[in-house]
């Protein structure tokens, strides 16, 4: 009797649950809070400076350092994506070449015991 | 939307999800755990777009499955459906027939990124093919192909399966 | 100028410098069309760069990442084409024996050539071999519906690769590394 194969395929399909410290990681990437609030209008700093410019320039430091950082994030990630499609590649390649090396090994095995069997006692 | 409570609840309705997406998509747990981060930072930017929470899932599946797709064509290979290959990190070690599981789950590898994709929606999502169709972009009767011709190709590696048959997809 | 035009000149040759004596590279057709064709193909090309980049991605905790890595320590390239198709000749001996013709330039040593009746399966494998040191392997293997061409560059330990075929799940087979030919 055969069985359900697309079940079968639901089952071996069911979602997966990621680790405790990726739930941990995606919680913080979707929690992770904007910059600054906007400043209060109308007052002036010690300096002389208008507090909204200075809360600006503010800000645009902190856009620029977020920038430099998820740049600098982005780049790391796609080293590493890299690297790992580089590693996988390898261990791949490898596997292959032990493969064909083991098939060689068989060939030349079965035919040893195949003249073997036609000469015995030779 | 802004409540963290309410954006962890979210997190955890539809991490599973997202996360076994990715890694029945690319294949290996580091990278899967990257794209599901990626997305849900993406998320985090685009909250006031999402309109509701049967949205939300469709949002997520959609950007879940280009960015992967995305990946693949930049890995610019074809799979390969060697068996001796490395265990498949996206087997679930827990399940009743961890053998059938990862041999099922090492077929997902023959299939091209975007069949691979149909197969996941259909088979991990149980979105049906309008659905699957409208997630990706793809005109209905190219999700009804891959569906066809994906289950043709296990069928064939999986001796003595009786997978759906792929006239039930026929276009 | 004429010291630029030499710095130029000597830049642009240092690939094939490098390589003074036999080079162990082989030039693999192009072989997009056939890839179309195909039900499954690999196709792998790991130059110095992508493989310093690998080693740093293998974990010298884990026993296969680590044997790994001794292996490809001294490689400079490691190049796989690997074909499956869904009818047996559907691919041109031709494009095999391209790659075969190479191998019977001065240096290459073949090793093994083997023919299985039951299954048409050949796997031939040669060796480049420098002041006693392997500095190539080459594996052309083809099957009716299959065929995959390995051809590996640099210092190539193949008593570490053997050692390796356990790590993949491979069965480790009783047999001693083949000695270099002459």
């Amino acid at each position: 009797m055969s069985e359900d194969l697309e079940s079968q395929l639901r089952t071996a399909l069911r979602p997966i649950a990621p680790s405790a410290a990726l739930e941990k990681k995606l919680i913080a990437c979707v929690t992770a809070k904007a910059p600054l609030a906007p400043p209060v209008a109308g007052r002036r700093g010690r300096l002389g400076f208008h507090p909204r410019a200075r809360w600006l320039s503010l800000g645009v430091a902190a856009c620029l350092l977020l920038a430099l950082g998820i740049q600098h994030r982005l780049q790391e990630r796609h080293e590493r994506e890299n690297g790992l499609e580089a590693r996988r590649q390898v261990l791949q390649a490898l596997r292959m070449t032990s493969q064909k090396l083991d098939l060689a090994y068989e060939i030349v095995k079965s035919q040893s015991t195949s003249l073997a069997d036609e000469n015995p006692g030779a | 939307m802004g409540n963290p409570q309410a954006l962890t609840a979210l997190v955890l309705a539809h991490q599973r999800s997202v996360y076994s997406l990715a890694l029945r998509m690319l294949g290996l747990k580091d990278l899967a755990e990257d794209l599901a981060q990626d997305v849900f930072m993406q998320l985090n930017s685009n909250l006031q777009s999402i309109e509701s929470s049967e949205h939300l899932g469709f949002w997520l599946r959609r950007v879940t499955a280009f960015k992967a797709i995305d990946q693949l064509r930049r890995r610019a290979r074809l799979p390969t459906t060697s068996l001796d290959e490395e265990a498949h990190q996206y087997a679930d070690t827990d399940a009743s027939d961890p053998l059938l599981q990862t041999h099922l789950a090492r077929l997902l590898d023959c299939l091209s990124p975007q069949a691979r994709a149909v197969m996941l929606l259909r088979y991990q999502e149980d979105l049906d093919p309008t659905d699957i169709a409208r997630t990706l972009d793809m005109p209905i009767n190219t999700v009804k192909s891959h569906l066809k011709r994906s289950l043709q190709i296990m069928r064939q590696k999986t001796p003595g399966a009786h997978l759906a048959r792929p006239e039930d997809y026929s276009t | 100028m004429r010291h630029a035009k030499i710095k130029i000149l000597l830049a642009l040759l240092a690939p094939a410098l490098a390589w003074a004596g036999p080079n162990p590279r082989l030039l693999l057709p192009d072989f997009t069309a056939l890839a179309q064709k195909a039900s499954q193909a690999v196709t792998i090309t790991l130059d110095p760069g992508l493989l310093s980049l690998a080693a740093r991605f293998l974990d010298g905790n884990d026993p296969q990442d680590a044997a790994t890595k001794e292996v490809i320590k001294g490689l400079q390239g490691i190049y796989v084409r690997s074909y499956s198709f869904d009818q047996d000749l559907a691919y041109r001996q031709e494009d095999i024996d391209a790659v075969r013709k190479q191998l019977a330039a001065p240096g290459w040593n073949r090793l093994v050539e083997t023919h299985s009746k039951k299954t048409h399966a050949n796997v031939d494998i040669y060796i480049m071999v420098d002041n006693n040191q392997a500095i190539g392997l080459a594996v052309i293997a083809s099957e009716p519906r299959q065929f995959t061409i390995v051809n590996i560059v640099g210092a190539i330990d193949l008593q570490k690769l053997h050692r390796l075929e356990g790590q993949f799940g491979v069965p480790k087979l009783d047999i001693d590394a083949p000695k270099t030919a002459h």
